[in-house]
């Protein structure tokens, strides 16, 4: 197995693992990972999660994840229609449990920029946007963060600008598991194939000392694995390690 | 104004050219139905980036090679939208990307519930709305949302302007010659848009006579009453999806992504059209 895939399955069941006792969940566009964990966890972890995506789609059975998270397979075989803006609602109102969002810069205390490099009205850099973070971050219950990528230039000090802050809980990377506690990310978790070491060489703010709570993550089991090749048999979620 | 004669007309089926003469000269405001590559009118985009000289504002929640390719064409001057891109595979809206860091368009950036907000206050006939999110960003002063406190509760939000495009396209599977438009599988935010917009293009996958609409009409979601024209185009969504017809065509989509000029989009137009 190369690293991609390896890495790829460590946070794929450590995201699941996060969803044992969520009530519904939701993801948007371009979260290939994320979707494969809801589905891995919904057959393992928690079959009653009611599982809701962008294109609308509610418990659907069998996702094709593929070159895009809101496309035809996103839906086929929904149970019903719940809008995007249905789900908006839902959040807004408070009732929705947990949320999948990523950024291009994750800071200190668990913010998101998805918006730009340098000034907003004359951007260095234009990113895509946060989509619905802004809107989401700051009214589920929970925000899970995601990223393939553990670096200094994604986990910096203070975003640049920041598209979302609110009710971040966990962040989900390759090297580990970040948990927010008193409004900044602590260090909860050690891949098996990394060290409490690689990730603060690799991370761009001071993570608080952890006293030792910093647990080994369990690698997938047997059962995680052969649930994933029914799930995403063509790797997807591996993708997004590109 | 033509499109208020055309509402009261029976028989909406016009041709490609004539709708987007729809959208009218100089600046105006258009909303594109779909999602990311899904469903989205891209038949009429490309003609649009053939036809109009812009100044163009683009309104939708999540786009990708629509605003990409109009960015190119050097028809838009702004852009309101959540999100931009072409999700993970395909990376960053390059023509965008390029178009916003050189100042010729303005990235007026929103959370897509925010754009839902400013679409219902359209819909509504309201001229704003506040809506419960963006505690905590930073969009709320770079985007200069002012803040609404409740008379009764003395809660504050931030007030969202309404946006009411001039024309809102979007691309069905099916539509009737009187403009009943049917959505099959998601079904994005159309029928908010179609609401909120002063004018509706229908660009169908197939024209039928309403008894052979795949649906009852208690489930029409896009009804007459809204709709100025109907353009029967076939693979209208191409390269990108269209539920239960076709899947995103990969190449279709690179091929604009690899393109540099306005002069080479012009060449591309005519050979894909």
């Amino acid at each position: 197995m190369n690293a991609a895939n390896e890495r790829a399955d460590q946070m794929t069941v450590v995201i699941a693992r996060l969803l044992a006792s969520s009530t519904n969940v939701f993801h948007g566009l371009a979260s290939p990972l994320p979707a494969v964990a809801i589905a891995l966890a919904r057959r393992l972890h928690n079959p009653t999660l009611e599982y809701l995506n962008i294109t609308g789609g509610v418990n659907v059975p069998a996702i094709r994840p593929g070159v895009s998270t809101c496309g035809p397979s996103y839906w086929t075989g929904s149970q019903s229609f719940f809008s995007l803006t249905d789900i908006f609602d839902l959040s807004a109102r408070g009732e929705l449990d947990t949320a999948f969002l990523s950024g291009v810069q994750i800071d200190a205390r668990g913010n998101l920029n998805n918006s730009v490099i340098g000034e907003f009205a004359r951007p260095k850099v234009r990113l895509p946007g946060g989509a619905g973070s802004a809107a989401i971050v700051p009214r589920a219950r929970q925000t899970i963060v995601w990223r393939a990528r553990h670096d200094a230039r994604v986990f910096v000090e203070k975003c640049d600008f920041v598209t979302a802050a609110g009710n971040v809980a966990w962040v989900v990377t390759p090297l580990g598991l970040f948990e927010r506690r008193d409004g900044f990310l602590h260090l909860a978790g050690v891949a098996p194939y990394s060290s409490e070491e690689e990730i603060r060489a690799n991370t761009g703010f001071r993570i608080p000392d952890t006293g030792g709570d910093a647990s080994a993550l369990p690698p997938p089991t047997e059962q995680e694995l052969s649930i994933l090749r029914e799930v995403d048999p063509d790797d997807t979620r591996a993708g997004e390690f590109g | 104004m033509l499109s208020q004669t055309m509402k009261t007309t029976r028989h909406k089926v016009v041709g490609l050219d004539e709708a987007v003469r729809l959208v009218p000269v100089g600046p105006a405001t258009v909303s594109l139905g779909g999602n990311s590559l899904h469903r989205v009118p891209h038949a009429f985009v490309r003609r649009l980036a053939q036809l109009h000289s812009g100044p163009l504002h683009v309104a939708k929640t999540a786009a990708a090679y629509d605003v990409d390719l109009l960015c190119l064409a050097g028809v838009v001057s702004a852009v309101s939208a959540g999100f931009v891109g072409y999700e993970t595979e395909f990376g960053l809206a390059r023509h965008y990307r390029t178009a916003v860091e050189s100042g010729a368009v303005e990235a007026r950036e929103h959370a897509c519930y925010t754009l839902i907000t400013a679409f219902r206050a359209s819909a509504y006939g309201l001229p704003s709305l506040p809506v419960n999110a963006l505690q905590g960003s930073d969009l709320i002063d770079a985007r200069g949302f002012l803040p609404f406190e409740d008379p009764y509760s003395g809660e504050r939000f931030p007030l969202i302007p309404a946006i009411r495009p001039d024309v809102a396209v979007i691309h069905v599977q099916y539509a009737d010659s009187d403009g009943n438009g049917v959505i099959i599988g998601p079904k994005n935010e159309d029928t908010l848009i179609a609401r909120a917009a002063k004018s509706v293009v229908l660009t169908t996958e197939r024209v039928v006579a309403r008894e052979e609409l795949p649906v009852g009409t208690d489930h029409i979601d896009i009804p007459s009453v809204l709709v100025d024209a109907v353009v029967q185009l076939s693979n209208g969504a191409w390269p990108g999806s269209c539920y239960g017809e076709y899947e995103v065509d990969p190449a279709g989509v690179q091929a604009l992504q690899r393109l540099e000029t306005a002069a080479q989009l012009q060449a591309y137009l005519r050979e894909v059209s």
